[in-house]
């Protein structure tokens, strides 16, 4: 059996979560590995939920953002960026493979941008296999 | 060197004594006596008569910001610093624990600390590798001269090269060794939360007892916290009972957080924590 | 213990096309802490509503979890099961297996998978659900209009005719908009001052309409209920108290300024009003084509007003409005042509844009309402040119709606008023609109010569100096059309406003990529967007006409008077608190959050968060290093849970 690899979707209320409910309500299609949560703001997201997610067996994690400017608690998405700017960094000096971790900005509007994301990535974490490294076995 | 440590001791305890005599500061936080000459100890004058006791040789590595956070906001106190610890100051100012206005910051400009775990040097390659203290009020010695690294980042050229597989097997043979003594965020002068995130129930962040991944999430976490914050004095390493080179990778977040936000930690009274801020135009490439 | 239960909807077969619904079900009652778990297949109709509800007091189930579309659909309608049961509505957990699952797969596998992996993550997040108590704020009964076109006059003027008091903010120094401009309306070729004057008066005269031209947002503060919103107004230099609207000052004025009204077809004074009808009815200078301001002398103006009204100190000044609702109808402005070069606009004077030939055709236009070329010629052939930036992927992709129905107006109105033959180049002739068709087969037998194809290109006849030569390929007869003509009339793409993002950062709107405002829901709450409290209206949203611009005024009032028309408004209770035992006082929460909700608290020595300002963001928990703040609903343990459980599977 192929690899089909587990991803973690974090995805803000106001962009990213209505964007890929736009990617369902226009029946676009794109592969079934990302799970999403839903929090309200991508600037909610601590570096530890990453850390944990891979701990947990993500083979990749995808953060979806409002635009930078657009972000609807104003400023929260500038921080966001930086923050998880740093919390890519740390995962890759710790040897994790770099593809692993990406963050996209993707708005309420974009429907079409969410499905291309997904397709692409899911890809790219089939060509990267199996995430052991952080990954605790039970 | 230009100014020896007895001379810097006298000029301490000068000062100290002036400092505490004149009321002008309620305290002195520098080093004192311990069990030998080679592990002298914080020591915190808290009158004249104390300052008899203040010593201030090639072991006083300590970095005596880290006591600042416990006394009450307003507390009017004199710190000793060295050129890293003097950063610790200023990164603290910049997070309001403490007003610039509350210190007297005696700086000690130094080369040729020694590690008293080991006796030996201290390898500037691990520090920031200054020699003077970047704020201070009064300097205990005249300037040193020169630099002893070109970067404090070039130490970091040979783990960057190594490929990801290698620097994870490096880096877990490291935190696999982990005790968890905590030695590290006691010596850190900015690791002042209490509690520590990782000794939080709710949410339980990782395991509290030594294993891999509760290990990982400590350390992986504490680096981000201390991004754009940890001013590269090494005393989390030198501190660790296993000698795990924590400095390595403190450094490599900084090396980032210094070419993604264009500013050091510690340098300046008047920056933002990096972290806790933003500019519009950051570059949407630091998450590539 | 928790005692959940598991509703799986089948949405018809919307969901239980491409999920298993009933081996979800009972998938979910084999998860720890599901009593009952069962599947529907109209979760949200009133049979599945009373059976959430009736499994609520019989299994006395403390956690709901609603397998069905996405939280933004139905979150609220499956709360008030909740609310209505007993159960607090916050202890709801909805899993969003529509547009995130069923709508985007065709492979039932793989669909059903994913639901099991999204269930058990909400199953785990369920059991750490706490009942939040909602925050109730007292409601400012005054409502905001932002910008004084056709739908901001509409709207503001049916919140007043209500009794609410209501400011009307425009940034030109008149109001009317776009509408004002033009001088007949299709398809029933009334007149547009007819009909929009008489209530730009109304607007003036009403006493519960506080209008503020030459006015422009800047800051938006708050929250619905409570808004505090600084706005600008623009030096006018001209007191408006005292000014009686003599205009003695506009006949001495030796200024000349650019006609906006006119576009730019003719010069205006440099104290001036727009046009005869402006409201107000006073005058503003231009500063940058005031002779005073640019050479330091003349006062001219100052030395004719009796009324001492001129003021050449005036400097822009700041208030702050406290509003409960705000509705946003900034409306449009035409894509410039220019960057069109096989169009020439702008190089050749025969060409012109829709708003230019709008200003032609009025009586109070630069021409006096004759048809004249710049020249002064009058055309012997026009071609006038349909979708020009519109319905053209290059630039913008949609369908301006209003062009085809104008372009025929306009049709006519060169019929009426010169003896030139008119050429519709079109695409498609859209006539969807109540008496539109029956509008174009009235133009058809006027003699106006329609050709099904884009025009392609404009360019200056080498035979006939002034004439234009326009090309274009019939689509019906396959032929190449190079025809002689005087004018060439261009119907640019409807864009936003040029400083709509700016508008948008303002009031927190969502933008589409052209920069329109996004609507909550396109088809269930077109007018409502995702900032509550803010309405939108009218062309700013998406191109429309005068109709559905005045429906959606309407509409828009309504719905800023659910708001205002209450004393109090529940708020969502997902705001953040300090955990004081774990507050390190390092301040992060107080340097980052956007709304300034955590304080210091000197005396305790920690954070505090000042719940009314908080909105939920949950950027404070992120950066707070020793996890002393609780993001409710959204808690550090919640998220890790679900986490966990979407991991798990």
């Amino acid at each position: 059996m192929s690899f089909e690899p587990k991803i973690l979707g974090i995805a803000c209320n106001w962009c990213t979560y209505t964007g890929a409910d736009l990617a369902g309500t226009t029946r676009l299609q794109y592969p079934q590995n990302l799970r999403v949560v839903r929090v309200m703001c991508s600037s909610r997201i601590n570096p530890s939920f990453i850390f944990r997610a891979f701990q947990l067996g993500a083979d990749g994690v995808l953060v979806g953002g409002c635009h930078p400017g657009d972000c609807h608690y104003n400023t929260g998405n500038l921080y966001a960026r930086r923050r998880l700017a740093v919390t890519k960094k740390i995962l890759e000096f710790s040897g994790l493979e770099p593809g692993r971790f990406r963050v996209e900005w993707i708005s309420a509007s974009e429907g079409n941008k969410f499905a291309e994301v997904v397709t692409e990535f899911t890809e790219q974490i089939k060509n990267l296999g199996p995430q052991t490294k952080f990954k605790i076995e039970q | 060197m230009a100014t020896s440590f007895k001379q810097i001791e006298e000029k301490l305890k000068t000062e100290a004594a002036k400092l505490l005599e004149s009321g002008s500061v309620s305290l002195v936080l520098a080093y004192g006596k311990g069990y030998d000459e080679k592990h002298p100890m914080p020591y915190v004058a808290k009158c004249a008569s104390d300052v008899a006791n203040i010593v201030f040789n090639e072991f006083c590595t300590y970095n005596m910001a880290r006591y600042l956070v416990r006394y009450p906001r307003g507390t009017k106190i004199a710190v000793a610093v060295k050129a890293a610890d003097s950063r610790a100051v200023i990164q603290l100012i910049q997070e309001e624990k403490v007003k610039r206005e509350d210190l007297v910051i005696l700086g000690i400009p130094v080369s040729g600390m020694k590690n008293p775990k080991t006796g030996e040097t201290i390898d500037s390659k691990t520090t920031c590798g200054l020699y003077n203290p970047v704020l201070y009020d009064v300097l205990l010695g005249e300037e040193v001269h020169g630099q002893p690294v070109v970067s404090p980042y070039d130490v970091l050229a040979g783990y960057e090269a190594m490929d990801k597989d290698a620097r994870w097997a490096f880096w877990q043979k490291e935190f696999d060794r982990c005790i968890r003594c905590y030695a590290c965020r006691k010596a850190c002068p900015m690791c002042y939360c209490d509690p520590c995130f990782i000794d939080q129930t709710k949410p339980k962040w990782g395991d509290k007892s030594p294993e891999p991944a509760g290990n990982l999430m400590y350390h992986l976490t504490r680096f981000h916290h201390l991004a754009g914050r940890c001013i590269d004095c090494g005393e989390c390493s030198r501190a660790c009972p296993v000698d795990i080179p924590l400095y390595l990778f403190h450094k490599k977040v900084a090396k980032e957080c210094e070419e993604m936000f264009g500013q050091a930690a510690g340098m300046s009274i008047e920056d933002k924590p990096a972290l806790v801020n933003f500019r519009v135009d950051d570059s949407d490439k630091i998450l590539e | 213990m928790s005692r959940i239960g598991v509703f799986v909807c089948h949405c018809g077969l919307n969901i239980a096309k491409t999920v298993r619904v009933s081996e979800l079900a009972e998938f979910a009652a084999t998860l720890p802490d599901v009593v009952v778990a069962k599947d529907y297949k109209f979760m949200c109709s009133t049979p599945g509503q009373e059976m959430i509800a009736n499994d609520i007091k019989e299994h006395r189930l403390d956690r709901v979890i609603v397998t069905a579309c996405s939280p933004l659909m139905h979150e609220q309608t499956f709360r008030k099961v909740l609310a209505a049961s007993g159960l607090n509505q916050y202890l709801l957990s909805i899993v969003n297996i529509r547009e995130q699952v069923s709508w985007v797969t065709h492979d039932i596998e793989e669909g059903t998978a994913k639901s099991k992996a999204l269930l058990n993550g909400a199953v785990n997040r369920a059991r750490l659900l706490a009942p939040l108590t909602s925050r109730v704020i007292d409601v400012n009964p005054d409502v905001m209009v932002v910008g004084a076109g056709i739908a901001g006059i509409q709207a503001a003027l049916e919140l007043a005719n209500t009794g609410k008091k209501v400011y009307l903010v425009e940034k030109n120094s008149t109001i009317g908009g776009h509408m004002a401009q033009f001088d007949k309306t299709f398809p029933t070729l009334d007149c547009s001052a007819c009909i929009l004057t008489p209530k730009m008066d109304n607007v003036l005269q009403h006493k519960n309409i506080t209008l503020m031209t030459s006015c422009e947002v800047t800051e938006v503060k708050g929250f619905v209920g409570n808004f505090d919103i600084t706005v600008k107004q623009k030096a006018r230099y001209v007191d408006h108290d005292k000014c009686n609207a003599c205009l003695a000052c506009t006949e001495k004025c030796p200024g000349k300024g650019v006609s906006e009204w006119d576009e730019g077809l003719v010069k205006r004074k440099a104290i001036y009003i727009p046009f005869p009808q402006a409201v107000p009815q006073k005058p503003v200078i231009d500063r940058d084509a005031c002779t005073y301001f640019i050479k330091g002398k003349c006062r001219l103006c100052e030395k004719v007003c009796e009324q001492k009204a001129i003021d050449f100190e005036q400097q822009d000044t700041s208030t702050t409005v406290k509003v409960g609702a705000v509705i946003v109808a900034t409306g449009y402005d035409l894509m410039d042509t220019k960057p069109l070069l096989q169009y020439g606009y702008g190089r050749y004077p025969g060409v012109y844009n829709a708003l230019e030939v709008e200003r032609l055709f009025n009586s109070a236009g630069p021409t006096g309402g004759k048809v004249t070329l710049r020249d002064g010629r009058e055309p012997q052939a026009i071609a006038i040119f349909h979708c020009i930036g519109s319905r053209d992927k290059n630039n913008y992709e949609h369908c301006s709606r209003v062009c085809c129905m104008y372009s025929l107006k306009f049709a006519h109105l060169f019929k009426e008023k010169t003896s030139a033959d008119v050429y519709q180049f079109y695409i498609d002739m859209r006539a969807a609109g109540k008496g539109y068709e029956e509008f174009y087969n009235r133009i058809i037998e006027e003699d106006v010569k329609f050709i099904r194809g884009k025009g392609a290109r404009v360019a200056e006849s080498a035979d006939e100096p002034g004439r234009l030569i326009v090309e274009a390929e019939d689509t019906i007869t396959g032929k190449f059309i190079k025809l002689p003509v005087d004018m060439v009339v261009l119907s640019p793409a409807m864009k936003p406003r040029a400083d709509s993002k700016d508008i948008a950062r303002l009031f927190n709107l969502s933008t589409d990529k052209y920069g329109f405002f996004m609507e909550r829901h396109p088809k269930l709450a077109p007018l409502s967007t995702m900032s509550e409290g803010i309405f939108i209206a009218g062309v700013c949203q998406s191109p429309k006409d005068i109709p559905d611009t005045v429906a959606q005024a309407y509409g828009a009032a309504a719905e800023a008077l659910t708001i205002v028309v209450k004393d109090k408004l529940e708020l969502e209770a997902t705001t953040a608190m300090v955990n004081p035992a774990s507050c390190c006082a390092c301040l992060n929460c107080v340097r980052v959050c956007p709304y300034g909700a955590p304080f210091f608290n000197e005396q305790k020595g920690v954070s505090e968060i000042n719940e009314a300002l908080c909105k939920g963001c949950g950027l404070c928990a992120s950066v707070c290093p020793s996890s002393a703040i609780i993001a409710r609903h959204f808690t550090n343990d919640q998220v890790l849970a679900e986490m966990e459980g979407l991991m798990e599977f």
